[in-house]
């Protein structure tokens, strides 16, 4: 940000005052290229390109939103995905602007580093006229003009100036580099942070899986819901080992709002020999071989046996994993029992605490309370095609070749069997609820949080260390005293360096008195 | 008392804040407009009261609900109120002469409490498990403090601006009055005009003074800011597995923080000090603010917990 302490930039050399040649105009074009206009517009396009970000959905984020925009806007959305508008932080044009704006600051790194060093290795330098300056400040004192430069010197070297003595007795210092190298050393952090970040999302993953309880679950790419592996992450990579879940609980306030939900999970390695258990809960991840373990969410799963009218097992007890509407939560899920002639499907909405009439809120005729204190299965039952050949959801039927089988719902408790329409059973035998964890290994945490770190703690000099340059002379004034004058230069923080200048000067002012007093106390007590 | 009771006091402590303030705005307009001191020290004290009613009310709340008060953009706005009249307060015991202000500081916190007491406003209650953590503790804090501060001195930068046009009016002295050259009547009132209406705001600080307090507020908002986006990002790591998603709230956060690191660069840079800067302050104040109101209640993301 100091301006002065770029190099001098030779003007180009125009011969004869012809056109500039081709080397002129690229030399002109990379010096603006790294002035700090160019940051400053490339700062405010990142900005609006952000934005855009925000306003449509994103396939990173939320892609059922995506598939929603697609399915709204028919015409409109293809076009919008070709211009990445559905991937902003992820497409072309949004990369081409942080590396340009990335290379505009490797760009002034350099040229500045330079300076600085050169500055540093440099003395301060003389101040010239010092009447030109606009802050000043002088006095006469008794003392010896050489007296008054070391009351000066002393001054100054306390308020931390580096210093220069020039010829006829003129001082002068320098202070507050550590401006601009902590700006530099935020800008490098700043740098460092973002390839830590694109070390972290080449080189890391991120995935789900849902794990019923007591069950074990494998850590391979099969087992994973959803997988997303940066661009250099080997499927081989994934650490090996097992997670049990042995546990999960959760629990509301009296108002019904989630409290809190949380899993046992004990982490075994291949040969199923325990490494590691803990409580995973949101904001109480667990790390197993460098991968952590997130809480994410969590569902029922009923238990359901199907029997025909025999008594033959159509379905042995199946394990069926429910999605939970969050604000309801009351779940919903699908049993196709595909070896029925004709087939059977079953619907199943699974309630924790089923309320009915008239204990529920605005007259509805049932509503859900979240507790698991009365957990009740609704069963629809459809028969006709499945259409199972066919990849479909396994939380929801393809009703289209289905008709109803009975009119009206059957409803099931924990450990009860009905008889369906067609003499079918239905039993549901138990009651299990699964966990959702995130799985994720990121190797680029590291170097960012420390470049984070750096950020911050070169931030704050950047913005307040002030640069000064202070020049002081002192001069018989005619009558036996001295005349000792100060300027100064402030580059920033200038409406403050006024009465600072002044208050140095009162300090040298006071230095030059203790001197004199000094002197004549020394001379009184000389024999 | 009981948590219902504690909850009943924090909500006539925030009304009573909020009418404070009202008042307090209204004494430093009436000294801004007519120069007479024992307003501004009237309307000090008043916002002192108002202050402690405020802080009363963040701590009620907080004893109400067993934990830090600011789980929601009801509490948020409790605790914008807190800090901008204090950022405020701490600039006036460094620069008396800035007292006149004080109106245009507190209408935009007043603005935001009454907003937050009539449209968010949500019973004492706890937090959903996502939010329990005690990052909520720093990270909010911290972005409560850094947004509200980087208000404030967008606040600065749009009175600079007034100022500043004010004084660039004024510059060329005006044509002398040539005896004899035709002035219609309506020229002489329009400029008679032009100069009472400048002479309330001519009363502003300086161009120069203005902008001045907006760069040193932006100066010190910035870095909190920056602190409580890289708070945010270690509770996102501990709370979702990642530290950057580019959730709409994350995407809001970055932006702000973009253009308030281009204001300061600005500031920097020849052809862009002054006017332009001042407006990438006022735009960064957009961004806050379209952060803190439209992404909590308009676009889903992880962070809509505002309502709640």
């Amino acid at each position: 940000m100091a301006v002065e302490l770029r190099p001098p930039t030779a003007r180009p050399d125009r011969k004869g005052g012809g056109r500039p040649g081709l080397a002129d105009t690229l030399r002109q074009a990379w010096r603006e290229y790294r002035s700090m206009r160019t940051a400053l517009v490339l700062l405010v396009v990142l900005a609006a390109a952000s934005i855009l970000g925000s306003l449509f959905p994103q396939d990173g984020l939320s892609p059922q939103r995506v598939d929603q925009y697609f399915a709204d806007h028919p015409a409109l959305a293809p076009v919008l995905e070709r211009l990445g508008l559905f991937d902003v932080f992820g497409s072309a044009w949004y990369m081409a602007i942080y590396l340009a704006l990335l290379g505009a600051l490797v760009a002034c790194l350099v040229p500045r580093t330079r300076a600085l060093v050169r500055v540093l290795r440099s003395r301060p330098p003389r101040g010239g006229d010092l009447s030109r300056y606009r802050t000043r400040a002088s006095f006469t004192t008794p003392a010896a003009p050489g007296e008054a430069m070391a009351a000066a010197h002393r001054v100054l070297r306390r308020s931390r100036y580096r210093l220069a003595g020039h010829e006829g007795g003129e001082l002068a210092g320098e202070k507050g580099f550590l401006r601009e190298a902590a700006s530099m050393l935020f800008h490098v952090s700043l740098l460092v942070l973002l390839v830590g970040l694109a070390y972290g999302k080449g080189y890391g993953y991120r995935g789900q899986a849902a794990i019923v309880e007591g069950e074990t679950w494998a850590n391979a790419r099969v087992g994973y819901d959803s997988f997303s592996p940066g661009r250099f992450f080997g499927a081989g990579n994934l650490a090996p080992f097992q997670l049990r879940l042995d546990d999960f609980s959760n629990s509301f306030y009296p108002n019904n709002t989630p409290r809190e939900f949380a899993s046992h999970v004990t982490a075994l390695d291949l040969d199923g020999r325990r490494l590691q258990a803990q409580r995973v809960a949101p904001n109480r991840p667990m790390t197993v071989d460098g991968v952590r373990i997130f809480q994410s969410d969590y569902g029922y799963v009923p238990v359901v046996r199907v029997t025909d009218a025999k008594g033959r097992e159509l379905l042995a007890p199946q394990e069926v994993l429910t999605l939970r509407d969050p604000a309801t939560e009351w779940s919903t899920g699908a049993v196709k029992v595909t070896n029925a002639t004709p087939q059977v499907g079953l619907e199943l909405t699974m309630f924790t605490g089923l309320v009915t009439a008239p204990d529920c809120p605005g007259g509805a005729p049932f509503c859900n309370d979240p507790r698991l204190i009365r957990p009740v299965l609704v069963v629809l039952a459809y028969q006709g095609d499945l259409q199972a050949d066919r990849a479909q959801s396994v939380f929801t039927l393809d009703r289209s070749r289905l008709r109803p089988l009975g009119d009206r719902p059957v409803l099931l408790v924990p450990g009860q069997s009905r008889k369906l329409a067609n003499g079918m059973t239905v039993s549901f035998t138990d009651l299990k609820q699964y966990s959702v964890l995130t799985l994720a290994r990121d190797p680029g945490v590291p170097v960012v949080a420390v470049a984070a770190g750096l950020l911050l703690l070169g931030l704050i000099p950047s913005l307040y260390v002030t640069r000064r340059r202070v020049w002081v002379r002192a001069a018989p004034d005619g009558a036996g005293g001295t005349r000792v004058e100060l300027a100064g230069l402030a580059l920033q923080g200038k409406p403050a360096f006024e009465a600072e200048l002044a208050r140095l000067a009162e300090q040298v002012q006071r230095g030059t008195l203790n001197a004199v007093m000094d002197r004549a106390a020394a001379e009184e007590t000389r024999p | 008392m009981s948590p219902g009771a504690l909850a009943t006091t924090s909500d006539t402590l925030t009304w009573l804040a909020v009418v404070s303030y009202v008042v307090a705005a209204t004494l430093f307009g009436l000294e801004f407009a007519y120069r007479t001191r024992w307003f501004g020290v009237a309307g000090l004290t008043v916002t002192v009261a108002g202050l402690a009613a405020n802080v009363g009310a963040a701590v009620t709340r907080g004893l109400a609900v067993h934990r830090v008060p600011w789980g929601n953009m009801y509490e948020f706005s409790i605790i914008v109120g807190i800090i901008t009249v204090t950022g405020f307060l701490v600039w006036l015991t460094r620069r008396p002469e800035i007292r006149p202000l004080g109106m245009f500081v507190l209408l935009p916190a007043v603005l935001a409490m009454a907003l937050g007491g009539l449209v968010f406003r949500v019973p004492a209650g706890p937090l959903v498990p996502a939010l329990n953590s005690r990052w909520i503790v720093i990270h909010v804090a911290a972005a409560i403090t850094g947004s509200s501060v980087l208000c404030l001195a967008a606040v600065f930068s749009i009175l600079y601006l007034v100022k500043e046009r004010l004084e660039r009016r004024q510059r060329p002295p005006a044509p002398p009055l040539v005896a004899g050259a035709a002035r219609t009547a309506d020229r002489v009132e329009v400029d008679q005009a032009v100069a009472r209406h400048g002479s309330v705001w001519s009363r502003l600080p300086s161009a120069d003074t203005l902008d001045h307090l907006a760069y040193r507020t932006t100066a010190f908002g910035f870095p909190i800011w920056t602190f409580a986006i890289i708070a945010g990002a270690i509770w996102a790591q501990a709370a979702w597995g990642r530290y950057w998603g580019w959730d709409p709230k994350e995407t809001w956060s970055f932006i702000s923080w973009t253009v308030f690191a281009a204001y300061l660069h600005a500031r920097a840079t020849a052809g862009w000090r002054g006017r332009r800067a001042a407006w990438l302050s006022i735009v960064g104040l957009a961004t806050l603010l379209f952060n803190f109101y439209a992404v909590n209640t308009v676009i889903v993301g992880l962070h809509s917990y505002g309502g709640q």
